[in-house]
């Protein structure tokens, strides 16, 4: 496809403009609170950090997002803005475009909170609407909703289409970016066309209110689409804006759906959560809890997580405990029911920072506490390399993707810290260097040279 | 040729076996084999027929079969004759060291060119020199002739460089095992640890001898190594690939490191007893490292782990040590480096457990002396019980200490058993159970000891009322809890 002039798109978009109120009969105007949304809904111009092939490596992308404040605060996918990115632009719907700044971002529920630079937007002149948020949890299926956003860099292109299931479960551990995402909130599926580019982007009713915030579709099928619902991006916004960033609670539980087993483990209906697994070393683990278990209680708090769409809200009522509260678990193992108290952790991602050794051609993460366990490491020492240049001392010396570099030069490898420090000494005085590194267990050596 | 990718033991896991099911008796291949013979009368020495003939009585084929749950898949390897006892060695490649002994059946020797199998029981593998045992009837002895009649006065000798050798290979069963006549010039002698000589074309196959121009043994066909190709096919234009013939070899390890050892025939079909360190993961160094280490002329290993309650974690082996010497030897720079991981494996199994291995290592920038007493290897994979459910549709496996390890927990906490086999479409199959799978609870219960564990699930397959039972099971690190149902 030819790229548009710009005479051309602003045709387009007056088409769009009247087909809308051509295809909206119901609403009584063509809703001024429509329109209204249409110019509270932006592009989104990313350009981000990669750490890939051990080089620093820059990547353009684009989504959407939806101003919700007068004062500039955008909402948007997480896998479209995240601390990668090195630069922010936001396209008002007048086509002018500022610049923006990071507020915080949440990979759980995929979502990233922008402010648009307000000093620039009152020099220009510039002038944007911004949107409110629906009730998320009044929707039902059946019921007609319009995504708004930038598929494939097509401006303000709006689709509409029904909620399709306003519950859906779906847990995807590298859903954003390599990010763990789902396990804390449900999805509103629709059939609105969502395409790359639609990110970010809002879901909305016939009236112009924000109920969900397009994320994602599944490729290869026919409008199966995605969106957050409004009433868990409403929380995540708040504590964003408050705070900057969303701290969970942990404790290593890892349920499964119950459903048609309640027979085997005699339990009335309707009642309790399947432990399907407890992670090695977690608080869990450390309480006595093991996969097999039921979960009757949280805190005194009854749960049924009898299907898989009741999960999340029990991982989030873990979640919203404060980190180093005691949480009492009532679980039930054979005939015996019994009071477990477990000291939840900070939630971490399994993916930790990243870095580039640039003159080693390595690329590498930090082993976070997560990957630790999901990886059965004895502890968080180390890096793991995530690429490495052809041809570089890294290369040359044999380490390769997914190595786990735990010493360099004998000293123990605790921090990114300690790689960026033996780096710099490198070079300052390039000199052969030792890796220690663990492939599958197996520990071996490497030199380094310059 | 490349020297690097020589598939020593280590790697040997199909080569130097041949499955009937691949006998490919085109005629093609049959012209070639004429070929060679033709060649062979043309170029080598006069009496070379004769020598041939004579030859011949100590090599056979021999068949087994492997007696799965689901199938029995024979399997053709070749041996050498050793003895007036009519005992065989094969190469140690000739037999999946997964397979369990107990599925290993009906061992039959053939003639180079006989049509009728003589049955033979399986001795076991011998740890130092991998080579499997096997012994033939006593109808077949008198026609065998142990190899080492043809061996050279001086046992010691090693042939010089472009030396002619020459061996014999066999056809396949389809073709009565026909023998025919390889020979070569030895092009190159690497140290890997054993003595190997490398020719410049197939000169046996894998498990038979190698001799010189007046007979005499100068070597036993180890597994050939890789040659690199470029594969072109259209829409691709090239790609390099690795090719390894699994029915003639190019390399053999010299006279000297067989001759001694043919005696290291099994006690037992376990081939115990089996000397046990406990050093996991060794990892060879470059000679960067080395280098880097102050290590001039020697090389040395990075132990990975010390296993729980071994020999070496009593004689105070860290993970992470470096061992430099063995018995105060220091370990040899070798080529290519893996070589040295190999090395250090044949000095622990060379011995017998109660002896004493003197070892030194570098741990930070201190060298400790450590001495281990080595002890009886714990019980293995191939050793371990089984039982097969048909209509639920799984093998059980006792739970090991290589499974211990390899799901890193501590053996002597560890009940359970462990899925050894899963029968297609079968109700374990649909619940989705996996070979490999830990199962620590059946019905809630936990799996104590194998013997629980079986008895737990043939009551569950007696009864034919079950409409369904639940399994917790174990995989990676995580756990399921799986419904399995049975109608």
């Amino acid at each position: 496809m030819k790229p548009f002039s710009a005479r051309s798109t602003s045709a387009l978009a007056t088409c769009l403009l009247l087909a809308i109120s051509l295809f909206a009969p119901v609403q009584a105007a063509p809703s001024r609170k429509f329109n209204q949304l249409l110019e509270s809904v932006v592009r989104i111009d990313v350009r981000e950090v990669a750490f890939e092939a051990g080089a620093r490596r820059y990547a353009a992308s684009i989504g959407s997002g939806v101003i919700l404040s007068a004062d500039g605060v955008v909402l948007t996918n997480a896998h479209v803005a995240s601390p990668r990115a090195v630069e922010l632009n936001i396209t008002l719907s007048s086509l002018e475009r500022v610049s923006a700044t990071l507020v915080g971002w949440d990979h759980w529920t995929d979502l990233a909170v922008l402010r648009i630079d307000m000093a620039e937007v009152k020099r220009r002149g510039l002038k944007f609407a911004h949107a409110e948020f629906g009730e998320s949890e009044k929707l039902y299926p059946g019921q007609e909703v319009f995504a708004v956003g930038t598929p494939h860099g097509l401006t303000r292109t709006v689709t509409r289409g029904i909620i399709s299931n306003n519950n859906r479960y779906f847990e995807d551990t590298r859903g954003v970016n390599g990010y763990e995402t789902g396990a804390f909130n449900t999805w509103l599926q629709t059939d609105a066309a969502i395409n790359p580019g639609n990110s970010g982007g809002p879901l909305v009713t016939g009236d112009g209110k924000v109920v969900g915030i397009s994320s994602r579709s599944y490729l290869g099928a026919n409008n199966l689409g995605f969106a957050i619902p409004s009433a868990t991006a409403r929380r995540v916004l708040e504590n964003l804006l408050r705070d900057g960033t969303i701290v969970r609670s942990y404790v290593g539980l890892v349920p499964g759906a119950l459903q048609d087993l309640e027979n085997f483990f005699s339990l009335a209906l309707n009642t309790g959560v399947l432990i399907n697994s407890v992670d090695p070393g977690s608080p869990a683990t450390k309480a006595g809890l093991r996969g097999g278990d039921i979960v009757l209680a949280i805190n005194g708090e009854k749960v049924d997580g009898r299907f898989p769409e009741q999960l999340p809200p029990i991982q989030n009522l873990i979640a919203s405990q404060p980190v180093g509260a005691t949480v009492k678990v009532s679980v039930k193992r054979g005939a015996e029911t019994r009071d477990y108290s477990v000291v939840t952790e900070k939630l971490e991602s399994r993916v930790g920072e990243e870095w580039a050794l640039e003159k080693w051609g390595l690329s590498v993460r930090k082993v976070s506490r997560a990957y630790a366990r999901e990886n059965q490491l004895d502890d968080v020492t180390g890096v793991v390399v995530i690429g490495v240049q052809p041809g570089y001392p890294a290369d040359v010396a044999g380490l390769s993707r997914g190595d786990i570099i735990s010493k360099i030069n004998q000293q123990p490898v605790m921090s990114m810290e300690v790689i960026k420090v033996a780096q710099a000494a490198y070079e300052a005085n390039p000199a052969p260097t030792l890796f220690e590194a663990q492939r599958n267990r197996r520990v071996s050596l490497y030199i380094l040279k310059p | 040729m490349r020297f690097d990718s020589i598939a020593r033991p280590l790697a040997g896991s199909c080569l130097g076996r041949r499955s009937i099911g691949s006998a490919r008796g085109n005629l093609l291949s049959l012209l070639c084999g004429s070929m060679i013979l033709l060649a062979g009368a043309l170029r080598g020495a006069a009496d070379l027929p004769t020598l041939w003939a004579e030859r011949l009585k100590c090599v056979v084929a021999v068949e087994y079969v492997t007696e799965t749950e689901a199938d029995r898949r024979p399997t053709v390897s070749m041996g050498t004759v050793i003895d007036a006892n009519g005992t065989i060695i094969l190469a140690s490649g000739a037999i999946d060291p997964r397979a369990a002994t107990c599925q290993l059946k009906d061992f039959k020797v053939y003639l180079p060119g006989g049509a009728v199998g003589v049955d033979a029981v399986y001795l076991g593998q011998d740890a130092y020199t991998g080579w499997h045992f096997v012994r033939v009837n006593e109808s077949l002895r008198t026609q065998l002739v142990a190899v080492t009649a043809f061996a050279a006065k001086d046992a010691t000798a090693v042939p010089a460089l472009a030396d002619f050798v020459w061996g014999i290979g066999l056809r396949n069963k389809d073709e009565d095992f026909a023998p025919y006549i390889m020979q070569s010039n030895l092009a190159l002698i690497q140290t890997l640890p054993q003595r190997t000589g490398i020719t410049q074309r197939e000169v046996a196959a894998p498990g038979l001898p190698v001799f010189d121009r007046e007979g005499a043994l100068v070597g036993l066909a180890a597994a050939s190594f890789g040659q690199s190709y470029l594969q072109f096919s259209p829409g691709n234009r090239s790609s390099p690939i690795l090719l390894i013939n699994v029915e003639e070899s190019s390399a053999f390890i010299l006279a000297q490191e067989i001759l001694p050892f043919l005696n290291r025939v099994p006690k037992n079909i376990s081939g115990r007893p089996l000397a046990w360190l406990g050093a996991y993961g060794l990892e060879p160094m470059d000679r960067d490292v080395a280098k880097f280490l102050n290590l001039s002329a020697q090389s040395g290993a990075v132990v990975s782990e010390v296993l729980e309650e071994s020999p070496a974690e009593r004689a105070g082996l860290k993970a992470r040590d470096i061992v430099l010497a063995l018995d105060g030897k220091p370990l040899p720079q070798l080529k290519p480096d893996r070589a040295v991981v190999t090395y250090i494996e044949r000095e622990v199994d060379r011995r017998v457990p109660g002896a004493t291995l003197a070892m030194t290592v570098l741990r930070g920038a201190e060298r400790i002396e450590l001495k281990a007493v080595l002890g009886e290897e714990p019980k293995l994979m191939r050793e371990a019980e089984r039982k097969y459910f048909d209509r639920i549709g799984l093998t059980t496996r006792e739970f090991v200490y290589g499974d211990a390890i390899e799901r890193r927990v501590k053996a002597t906490a560890a009940p359970g058993v462990i899925v050894h086999f899963v029968k297609p479409s079968s109700p374990v199959a649909v619940a989705g159970i996996r070979q490999e799978d830990w199962i620590r609870e059946i019905d809630g219960v936990e799996v104590k000891t194998f013997v629980a564990a079986i008895a737990k699930l043939a009551e569950i397959e007696r009864d034919q009322a079950r409409a369904e039972f639940v399994l917790l099971v174990a995989r990676g690190g995580d756990t399921a809890v799986l419904r399995i149902k049975l109608k």
